[in-house]
């Protein structure tokens, strides 16, 4: 067979799985989220309403702000949070030997973690009765000794905070070990020789050359937390009340919970269009190299 | 001497600050595994010393939790999509690094795209469809949906994989007559077979852990094992103990599978963006 034949029957199979499991599903939401599209309705899924799921969205469901207030403090707080702790673990743990790598490859760990389970050991970890965490808190900071920490809306968020960073930093630092390797020596050397201090290093010399490197991770992170789902599910499945309920748990709940698949479609959407401008900003950096 | 004695401390705070990290990370993990080897009533008070007993892990597989049947769906589940991913992947993956296509580089945008894409976006229409031809609640509809997780990991992955190796042996076997199909058998796969099972791993944990379609599509016959954390919950609050166990069961064989291919975690899930 010719090369010229040959190479796109090779990649017609993997064209085809991620038409059918991605692009497909993705042109159907669309469509569904101008449909009243209800389960129990039969018929209602080719019922269409023009926009009007997104307008009740934005004028009627004060739910759907809230959702969107809640995603958005999130993922600005786990993306700092976490790549700043990564960084600082990163540099602690960068310059290798036996004890820093044997903490690398301990590092792995949570990351194999499911984000559900994640969820589940921190909800167990801040119980009020018999909780770990919930125990050392009141230790170090007084005022938090008696607090149930899932039953108030804030403590709640943070729980949820503390548990996504603490699922993700490993995994962040591991990246961050490696863009730090790739920042050439000798120009860290001749800072120094010339008197230049750790910080004044840091931030005029490794800093810049790791931008790159950074903006990959805040890209990255910023998709995740903007999806998260399993984590808050297992956790505070979005409670109390709404105060921990993000876009996707809106969507989840709207859609099979109260069967509104055309409006749950319509949502979804609008979670798409953030996720285009990261993918194309995270897209760039992955062709850069090429 | 006094810059000695300064770097000394450095040192010593930067190793406290080191042990403090891991006694965040690792501490969660420890209490779940403490937890599952103790005694419904020693969960309820905050001991480290305590009785043993592996009593947990023989109820979490005994009615009304059955977990056996949920490894069972989890296994069966990870396991083909992996196995009908892999070769989909390096076919395509074979193609991307070693040809110029049309379209290049839109089609590998679109897969690195999809990779995005909110899980809840997906799953709607697959719930619609899967309602009206009966493929809820079936291992089959799982495979399906997963393989939209798995997919553009694994192309991006092996491609990484196969750019890495090198074009002139089989340039060499080219020119001695080989066929382009014959080339990819006998050369390219033997070179490529530790990347391949190294994302076949990465794929799997993934497949393994995977919550949100398995929550919205399965019930009762297929339920994986995330669901299956669910069960443990009764009227007098969570069974924490079980839910350990539970805990126990899914997650260590992943930690043996990262282990083995830690090397090329984090190529994986950045898709090369960081080597």
């Amino acid at each position: 067979m010719r090369d010229n034949t040959l190479k796109y029957l090779l990649v017609l199979p993997a064209i085809v799985v991620v038409f059918a499991t991605a692009i497909w599903p993705l042109i159907e939401s669309l469509r569904l989220s101008f449909t009243v599209g209800r389960l129990s309705r039969p018929g209602s899924l080719e019922q269409y309403l023009g926009f009007e799921n997104y307008i009740w969205a934005f004028l009627y469901e004060p739910a759907f702000w809230n959702s969107v207030w809640v995603t958005t403090v999130y993922t600005v707080l786990t993306v700092g949070l976490t790549t700043v702790l990564a960084l600082g673990l990163a540099l602690l743990l960068a310059p290798g030997g036996r004890f820093r790598s044997g903490v690398q490859t301990l590092l792995i760990l949570p990351f194999a973690m499911s984000p559900a389970l994640i969820g589940v050991s921190f909800r167990f970890m801040f119980n009020p009765e018999f909780g770990l965490f919930d125990a050392v808190f009141g230790v170090l900071i007084p005022p938090l000794a008696d607090v149930s920490w899932l039953v108030d809306p804030v403590l709640a968020f943070a729980v949820c905070v503390m548990a996504d960073v603490w699922g993700w930093i490993p995994f962040l630092t591991l990246v961050l070990i490696g863009g730090l390797a790739s920042v050439p020596q000798d120009t860290i050397e001749a800072a120094q020789v010339d008197g230049a201090s750790g910080w004044r290093v840091f931030r005029d010399v490794t800093l810049p050359q790791l931008a790159p490197v950074l903006a990959v991770v805040v890209i990255l992170k910023s998709i995740f937390s903007l999806k998260t789902f399993d984590q808050i599910f297992m956790l505070t499945n979005g409670g109390p009340g709404t105060a921990t309920q993000t876009l996707s748990h809106y969507i989840y709940f709207n859609g099979m919970k109260y069967g509104q698949i055309g409006y749950a479609a319509s949502v979804a959407w609008l979670m798409v269009i953030p996720m285009i401008f990261l993918t194309y900003a995270y897209a760039k950096f992955v062709f850069r190299k090429e | 001497m006094i810059g000695r004695r300064r770097k000394q401390v450095m040192n010593a705070v930067q190793l406290s600050l080191i042990l403090i990290a891991i006694l965040i990370m690792l501490v969660p993990i420890a209490w779940i595994f403490m937890a599952a080897f103790k005694n419904h009533i020693d969960v309820f008070q905050l001991k480290l010393f305590f009785t043993p007993t592996l009593k947990n892990f023989g109820t979490v597989f005994e009615p009304p939790f059955y977990l056996g049947h949920k490894l069972m769906n989890s296994t069966i589940v990870a396991f083909v999509t992996v196995v009908l991913a892999i070769p989909i992947a390096t076919m395509a993956a074979y193609s991307f690094s070693r040809f110029r296509l049309t379209g290049e580089t839109t089609m590998l945008v679109v897969i690195l795209a999809t990779q995005f894409v909110p899980a809840v976006v997906i799953i709607l229409p697959f719930f619609v469809m899967f309602r009206d031809i009966g493929l809820l609640d079936t291992r089959i509809g799982l495979i399906l949906v997963n393989l939209a997780i798995v997919m553009p990991f694994a192309i991006w992955m092996i491609k990484g994989f196969i750019d890495g190796i090198p074009l002139d042996t089989e340039e060499a076997a080219m020119v001695d007559g080989s066929s382009r199909l014959q080339v990819i058998r006998n050369i390219v796969l033997p070179m490529a077979a530790p990347g391949l099972l190294t994302a076949g791993i990465f794929c799997f944990i993934i497949a393994w852990n995977e919550f949100l379609f398995a929550l919205i599509l399965t019930n009762k016959d297929a339920v994986t094992l995330p669901i299956g954390l669910a069960l443990f919950k009764a009227e007098e609050g969570d069974l924490w103990n079980l839910l350990s166990a539970a805990g126990i069961i899914i997650m260590l064989p992943m930690f043996v599978l990262a282990l083995i291919i830690r090397k090329y975690f984090v190529q994986g899930m950045t898709m090369g963006a960081v080597r």
